[in-house]
């Protein structure tokens, strides 16, 4: 419109924009083609990977929030949660908790689970300014920002916990330093360090779809069963926040999909590793939900089966048959082992739990009963006489601790104790050759995952290796727990823990008299 | 869109609260079909091939004007796809 | 009747976490400071980019400005995600109204021509800026070093995603509810003299390298423009009447000023940094004077406007 012409000032009735069209003037209709720069200098990282995109517009946005609209949800949702939290806090409920021992899922999450909500905060920014298409690049800039709000709500319903309790205090820098949580961190390390389609489909789609229930619903329930209100409200709050993000992970395979036919294989090898590199992270969930919780939600196997078998297996995968794409490579592993998953890894935490900060029990014999109900198949056959053994032991007074440090998987990180498919009996061991060297990995899943890109595992932060080379802080035990930033009471056995005796002394009947 | 639609399972989960229950009426009302199971602060939906949301039946019940963006602050989870998303209803259902 | 409730009295074994213990003695602290102070992880990465090969993931590198401990900056602010978006739910909240009440009384139809030229021909392709300034503000969100700078980025990122919006939404009112005077604007935005010189800076600002120096190169714009067109002509606005056009601008002062709550309390930390405070004033100074005039460049067609329309 020039300067010299006027629209008439008319006080005919506003036509209302529909919602579709007023969202595209709000989002996508802000970008512009650059003339005084190359588009590929302006983005530079979306061709290296393969991927082909035809047409940005094709992107679909069915959650049309604008940024007030974000605003005004968003702040409503943090005034209730505030609020839950606060009550906790002043009424003393961790005192309503099952048992103190319950924390130590608690102390995993804060260690594992919110530093990689912080860098899904930092790394979809990144998709926030390379994507090419504006729709994508809004959708990523409110993911980031809900990123943030998961890993500050995380970090504030547990700062309670954390005054009265050990193994929380010190996180983030536990998430850079020690053994266990290197299984999490390498995890978003790798997905952040490959390119941004690699990323969208990674953790969008396979981490924030595929497997968000399998992660998340069994440390929310586990909340819920176990008093912890403060966490249970957390988990509701950051959910609604989570369909937006699953249903970014779907658009983004469908977009990818059906822009062209050449992306299919990539996408397809992306859903192959992703998948199995997010399942051998999960092992950790499954080790907490089977053993940590003092009343327990579901097996790790229910959970499976009706996660990831029937609504991803049964409902989603039919779904992207359409474009070619098939179930992720050896899933049949991940479903074969589900009877054994949990107590492997358990017995990994439990035999090195000096050296975590959490602490680890025996099972009880009632709670020995529930996982021989829930998994009348393996447990009472491989793992009972195990823990039997422990319980003897501990009955004269000992605790059996693994001494010296385990050989960890190259690609997933976790130590090397998974077993062969048909038989639970034999350790389930790998080795690659790269440029010379011997490479080992847990399973034919990290296997295959190290081989299509050794280049990148090879550099991979391993913590037993580097406790070895003398990058940990010393030479002794002792030594490197202080480098972890590992406290007194954090680590060890629950049972006489400062945990454990103060929650006694908390709970004590009144003393006669007043 | 007429592709044949799958009749697999979708589902919604709400919180449950005060807000959010006219809202479930609503959806009971406009699918006939609907399964509703309660969990403890949580309502499960749950339909063969697809769930529909209309504005004009919530904010019947609702006693209040309602726009179908405040379906956010109720949900939990959802499996399905949102086929569907403008100034008066949502569509949950698989593509293919 | 007043009352005392007794409870059973447990002694926390510590205020709050241990990082925050070791900057600031154990004492019971922020809900801010627990949420931003040393949350970034510093060592131990396990892959380098593939998209940055000399880089870790997380590098002070990525800007030639350094904090010696970057939490030597903190936001003044005090913004951690709730306080953040509670204001900007108040601010569009406001600013909702604001519409609302000039559409239900027409007052954008009633602009005198001047100022609905203005609008039209400056404010409204303004939304184009913001939206450019927006991908300046989040490379700073993913690549600043240290929670508490990069924070402030994300929300700065979001703030012009949300002023675009805002923009846009007065390019609607204007155009009586549909998008022909936003569809105008953008063709300004490409074709129109007086806005090339803007529209050549944004982008070349939107491939520089380093976040810290787009950041700074889009604020010596914000200086210039937001007092421009906002703060210094509201009298003129009201007295000329375009009272539509002073409720909208009292948006974007608001806004100006929070922005330059954080922003210059950055860049005073890195110009009184002890390690790089001198090596930070020579980067600062270079970025002023490339800056600085492309900036008055830039924005002097939009004052020629200014002062032809409403000014005359």
């Amino acid at each position: 419109m020039s300067l010299t012409e006027r629209p008439p000032a008319t006080s005919a009735p506003a036509k209302k924009l529909p919602v579709k069209q007023r969202y595209s003037l709000l989002t996508r209709d802000l970008d512009w083609e650059p003339s005084y720069v190359n588009r590929a200098d302006l983005y530079p990282y979306t061709s290296y990977e393969g991927i082909v995109v035809h047409d940005w517009d094709g992107w679909e946005d069915p959650f049309r929030l604008t940024v007030d609209a974000y605003h005004k949800y968003q702040s409503e949702k943090d005034k209730r949660l505030y609020a839950v939290l606060d009550s906790f806090a002043q009424s003393q409920g961790h005192l309503t908790l099952s048992d103190a021992s319950y924390l130590n899922s608690i102390k995993l999450f804060i260690q594992g689970v919110t530093p990689l909500e912080y860098a899904a905060h930092r790394h979809f920014a990144y998709l926030a300014r390379y994507l090419e298409g504006p729709a994508p690049r809004f959708a990523a800039l409110c993911q980031s920002i809900d990123e943030l709000r998961h890993a500050q709500t995380q970090i504030h319903t547990i700062s309670n916990y954390n005054k009265y309790y050990g193994g929380f205090h010190s996180w983030s820098k536990m998430h850079d330093r020690v053994w266990y949580l290197s299984v999490t961190k390498s995890l978003f390390d790798d997905a952040m360090s490959a390119g941004p389609f690699e990323f969208l489909v990674s953790i969008s789609f396979s981490f924030e779809y595929l497997l968000t229930n399998l992660l998340f619903v069994p440390f929310m329930s586990g909340a819920s069963f176990n008093g912890d209100m403060p966490t249970m409200s957390f988990g509701f709050s950051a959910q609604s926040d989570e369909s937006r993000h699953m249903t970014l992970g779907l658009e983004a395979i469908k977009f990818l999909l059906e822009q062209d036919e050449a992306n299919v294989p990539i996408i397809q090898g992306w859903i192959d590793k992703w998948f199995w590199r997010s399942y051998r992270m999960s092992a950790l969930v499954a080790g907490m939900m089977d053993y940590m919780l003092p009343k327990p939600v579901m097996s790790w196997k229910e959970a499976f089966e009706l996660y990831f078998e029937d609504q991803m297996l049964g409902g989603l995968f039919p779904d992207l048959a359409y474009y070619g794409i098939t179930p992720p490579r050896h899933v049949q592993d991940a479903i074969a082992e589900k009877d054994k998953l949990s107590h492997e890894v358990y017995k990994i935490l439990h035999n090195f739990s000096f050296a975590a900060a959490f602490t680890t029990s025996t099972p009880s014999d009632d709670h020995m009963a529930w996982l021989s109900a829930q998994y009348p198949d393996t447990f009472d056959r491989y793992y009972r006489p195990t823990w039997e053994k422990h319980r003897s032991v501990e009955a004269g007074g000992g605790r059996v601790f693994f001494q010296g440090l385990p050989q960890l998987c190259q690609v997933c990180q976790i130590p090397i104790a998974f077993t062969e498919r048909d038989d639970p009996t034999r350790i389930s061991f790998r080795h690659s050759e790269f440029r010379g060297e011997t490479f080992h990995t847990c399973s034919d899943g990290c296997q295959w995952i190290f081989d299509r890109e050794p280049e990148k595992y090879v550099q991979a932060w391993l913590p037993v290796h580097q406790i070895y080379q003398g990058n940990c802080g010393g030479p002794t035990v002792p030594d490197v727990l202080a480098w972890y930033g590992i406290q007194e009471g954090d680590n060890g056995e629950y049972a006489g823990s400062p945990d454990q005796q103060q929650w006694a002394e908390w709970h004590q009947p009144a003393k006669g008299g007043n | 869109m007429t592709e044949q639609t799958t009749l697999r399972p979708v589902g919604i989960d709400l919180q449950e609260s005060e807000e959010n229950r006219a809202l479930i009426d609503a959806i009971k009302a406009d699918n006939p079909e609907l399964t509703v199971r309660h969990m403890p602060g949580l309502v499960k939906l749950q339909a063969a091939g697809q769930i529909v949301i209309k504005r004009e039946t919530v904010e019947a019940r609702l006693g209040r004007p309602w726009e179908t963006g405040e379906f956010q602050l109720a949900i939990v989870s959802y499996a399905g796809n949102f086929s569907e998303w403008d100034d008066d209803q949502i569509i949950v259902r698989w593509k293919h | 009747m007043q009352y005392e409730l007794r409870y059973q009295v447990i002694e926390p074994r510590r205020h709050t976490y241990q990082n925050v213990i070791d900057r600031l003695g154990d004492q019971p602290a922020s809900r801010y400071l627990e949420g931003t102070l040393d949350v970034e992880p510093r060592e131990n990465f396990h892959y380098r980019p593939t998209w940055a090969k000399d880089r870790e993931l997380y590098d002070a590198r990525y800007s030639a400005l350094r904090l010696d401990d970057p939490y030597s900056f903190l936001d003044p602010r005090q913004f951690f995600y709730t306080p953040y978006v509670t204001s900007r739910a108040t601010m569009h909240d406001e600013f909702g109204k604001t519409l609302a009440y000039l559409e239900e009384r027409n007052l954008f139809g009633r602009l005198p021509d001047g100022w609905r030229a203005l609008a039209a021909t400056v404010v409204v392709p303004l939304r184009h800026f913001e939206s450019g300034a927006q991908l300046v503000s989040v490379a700073g969100a993913r690549f600043a070093h240290g929670t508490s700078i990069e924070q402030c980025c994300t929300f700065a990122a979001f703030d012009r995603i949300g002023n675009a919006q805002m923009l846009s939404r007065v390019g609607i009112a204007l155009g009586n509810g549909g998008g022909d005077v936003l569809a105008s604007a953008k063709l300004d935005w490409q074709h129109a003299d007086h806005l090339q010189p803007l529209r050549q800076l944004i982008e070349e600002v939107m491939v520089l390298d380093d976040w810290a120096e787009g950041l700074l190169a889009v604020d010596a714009v914000d200086r210039l423009l937001y007092p421009l067109l906002y703060a210094d002509l509201d009298e003129a606005a009201l007295l000329g009447g375009a009272g539509a056009y002073s409720l909208v601008a009292q948006h974007f002062t608001a806004w100006f000023k929070d922005q330059r709550r954080w922003l210059d309390a950055l860049v005073s930390a890195w110009r009184g940094d002890e390690r790089h405070g001198g090596a930070n004033a020579a980067v600062l100074d270079r970025i002023d004077t490339e800056w600085g005039p492309r900036a008055a460049t830039a924005v002097a067609p939009l004052l020629a406007v200014v002062q032809q329309e409403v000014q005359a």
